[in-house]
C-alpha cells in the first residue's frame, strides 16, 4: 500500500513511523525547508539550543514522554527559584514579588478561575459542541464573555494575558467554547497553567525539534523537503479496495498513492486544491492562526540568578507580555524567553526586525535593569510563517466549532486528518500533535486492510 | 466551625479528601492558581476578602480560620 503524508511535523511524522513500522513506506512531503513543524531549534550559543517553537512538557502527555524515551531525548525540568517581576499597573514600573503570583487582587483572579472551571468542568471531553449551551458559548467571544463575567479591573487586566500565555489568543478573537474547550482538553486551568506539576515542568534537553529529526531520520525514505502540496486529486469516490485511487500534485512532482494523510494545520490544509472539493473547509469562518512571536534574549549566563532572580515576568503592556528562563541546564548561555501574544502580536510582527530587538531589549531594561544588555535577541515570528500559519495552534472563532468540530477527523473519501487540531486531547500541545498521528495511523491500518495484503 | 468549612473549601478546590486542620496547602496539591480559588470561596461564604499574602503566611484550615476570624 502506498501512502503520502503530507507534513513533516510532529503529527506527521509519527503517522510515518507508525505507518513504516507496520510495513509501508510512506512518501512525506514537507513544504518547508526543514522538518519539525511548530518545533523549531536555534542555536543560541555553540551548542546551546532553544525552543523556537513548542517547547514544554508535563506528566500527562504520556504519548510524548514514551516517544522521548523511545528516542533517548532526556528532559530538563523548569524550576524556577527566586523572585518574579511585574509591571502591571498604569505606571508601567516593575516590581519584583516572590514566586509566581502577579500583585493582583487575588480573590478577583480567583473568582476569574472559579468561574473558568464552571465552563470547562462540565464540557464533554471529546465532544464539546454536545454541551447544552454549546451553541450559546460559539457565538461569544471570550472578550464578551469577560466584559459580563468579569467586574473586578485586576480580573480584566489578568484575563487577556492568561488566554495569551496559555493558547497564544487574542481574547476577541475566539469563541467562548474555544476557550472552554482549550482549557478542558489541556487538562484543566491548574495543569496548563503551572510550571512544577503541570504542563509546563520539564522542556526536551537540547531543543524538541529533535523528535522531529530524529523520527525523519528513521524513516525508510527521506522527507521531501520544500516541496509544497498544491492539490490533492482522487480520481474514484469509491471506497472499493482499488489501488492508486489519489493524485498529490507538488509543483516538483505528482504522487500516486492509496491514500493521504493531511497533517498540516487547518488554515493552510484549506490552501490545498482538492478534487473532489472538501464537503466543508477545515477552517471556519472566523478560525485565525495562533498568536504567538516568540524572542530570545541571550546573554553570557542566566546573570538574572545571581540577583535572586527567577526570569519569571509579566507585563500588562507588550511587546513581551511575559518572559522565563529557558537557559540550557549546563547554563552554557542563559536564554530569557519572551512571549509576544494574542492582540500584539500583529503590530509587532509588522515591525522590522532591528525594531523587533530594540523593543524587546527596551522592554527589558525596564523589567530587569540589573541586568547587561543581551549579547542576541532572536525573534521567531510564527503568524507569519508561511508553512505554519499561527502557533501554538489555529484559533476557534465564534460559529467555527459547531460547524466544524464533528468533523475535525473525518476522512475525504482516502483524505485522512491528523494534526493537533484534529486531537480533543491536548489540543494545540505536542501531546495532542502525536496522539492525532498515532490514530490517523491506526485509522489507515484498519480501513485499507485489503490493500495492505493484496501488496 | 470555621476550620470545618475551610477544610472543606481546601478539599472542593483540590479536589482531594485528605485534608485535616493541619494540613499545609502547598504541601497537599495546592498552587498560587488554587490558591486564588480558595481566596474567593472564603470571600464568598465568610465574607472576607484575604490577599495571597495572608494565605501564604496562613496555610492550613486552622491557620487560615484564625485570619478569617481576626478579619471580621
Amino acid at each position: 500500500m502506498r501512502v503520502v503524508v503530507v507534513g513533516a511535523g510532529l503529527a506527521g511524522l509519527t503517522a510515518a513511523t507508525d505507518l513504516a513500522a507496520a510495513g509501508i513506506t510512506p512518501i512525506v512531503l514537507e513544504a518547508s525547508d526543514r522538518v519539525g513543524g511548530r518545533t523549531r531549534g536555534i542555536e543560541v550559543a555553540p551548542g546551546a539550543w532553544a525552543d523556537a517553537g513548542a517547547a514544554y512538557l508535563g506528566d500527562r502527555h504520556t504519548e510524548l514522554r514514551a516517544l522521548l524515551d523511545q528516542l533517548g531525548l532526556k528532559t530538563v525540568p523548569t524550576t524556577m527559584l527566586g523572585a518574579s517581576r511585574f509591571a502591571l499597573d498604569p505606571s508601567g514600573h516593575a516590581r519584583s514579588r516572590d514566586g509566581r503570583f502577579p500583585p493582583l487582587n487575588a480573590v478577583a483572579i480567583g473568582d476569574l478561575f472559579d468561574k473558568l472551571d464552571e465552563l470547562t468542568s462540565q464540557l464533554p471531553k471529546h465532544a464539546p459542541w454536545l454541551h447544552p449551551r454549546a451553541a450559546e458559548w460559539d457565538t461569544m467571544t471570550a472578550q464578551q464573555w469577560a466584559r459580563e463575567n468579569l467586574p473586578h479591573p485586576d480580573a480584566r487586566t489578568f484575563f487577556p494575558l492568561f488566554l495569551g500565555e496559555m493558547m497564544a489568543a487574542d481574547p476577541a478573537a475566539i469563541s467562548v467554547l474555544h476557550m472552554a474547550f482549550y482549557l478542558r482538553s489541556g487538562g484543566g486551568t491548574r495543569y496548563l497553567n503551572a510550571f512544577e506539576g503541570g504542563a509546563q515542568n520539564e522542556r526536551v534537553d537540547g531543543g524538541s525539534h529533535q523528535i522531529c529529526e530524529q523520527l525523519a531520520a528513521a524513516l525508510p525514505e527521506p522527507v521531501h523537503l520544500g516541496d509544497p502540496v498544491r492539490s490533492i486529486h482522487q480520481t474514484s469516490t469509491e471506497l472499493d479496495g482499488t489501488a492508486g485511487q489519489v493524485h498529490v500534485h507538488t509543483e516538483k512532482a505528482c504522487y500516486e498513492c492509496d491514500a493521504v494523510v493531511v497533517a498540516v494545520p487547518p488554515l493552510l490544509a484549506d490552501q490545498i486544491d482538492f478534487s473532489p472539493a472538501l464537503p466543508l473547509s477545515r477552517a471556519g469562518t472566523r478560525t485565525s492562526p495562533g498568536c504567538a512571536v516568540k524572542v530570545h534574549l541571550v546573554y553570557p549566563k542566566p546573570l538574572w540568578r545571581e540577583h535572586g532572580l527567577s526570569g519569571w515576568s509579566v507585563s500588562a503592556r507588550g511587546p513581551l507580555t511575559s518572559t522565563v528562563d529557558d537557559s540550557p541546564p549546563d547554563e552554557a548561555a542563559g536564554v530569557l524567553t519572551g512571549f509576544v501574544t494574542g492582540a500584539d502580536v500583529y503590530e509587532f510582527a509588522a515591525l522590522s526586525l532591528v525594531e523587533q530587538q530594540e523593543q524587546a531589549r527596551a522592554q527589558v531594561r525596564l523589567l530587569f535593569p540589573e541586568l547587561p544588555d543581551p549579547i542576541a535577541v532572536h525573534v521567531t515570528d510564527w503568524v507569519n510563517a508561511p508553512y505554519s500559519r499561527g502557533c501554538y495552534a489555529a484559533l476557534m472563532g465564534p460559529g467555527d466549532w459547531i460547524s466544524r468540530g464533528p468533523h475535525l477527523t473525518t476522512a475525504h473519501l482516502r483524505v485522512h486528518w491528523a494534526g493537533t487540531e484534529t486531537s480533543t486531547e491536548y489540543f494545540g500541545l505536542m501531546e495532542g500533535a502525536i496522539r492525532s498521528g498515532h490514530r490517523v495511523a491506526t485509522e489507515i491500518l484498519t480501513r485499507y486492510e485489503n490493500l495492505r495484503r493484496s501488496r | 466551625m470555621t476550620v470545618t468549612a475551610v477544610s472543606e473549601i481546601f478539599r472542593r478546590v483540590l479536589a482531594a479528601p485528605d485534608v485535616e486542620a493541619d494540613s499545609d496547602f502547598f504541601d497537599i496539591g495546592g498552587d498560587s492558581l488554587l490558591a486564588t480559588r480558595v481566596l474567593s470561596a472564603v470571600s464568598r461564604e465568610f465574607g472576607t476578602e484575604l490577599t495571597f499574602d495572608d494565605f501564604l503566611n496562613a496555610r492550613t484550615p486552622a491557620a487560615l480560620a484564625q485570619r478569617i476570624a481576626s478579619a471580621r
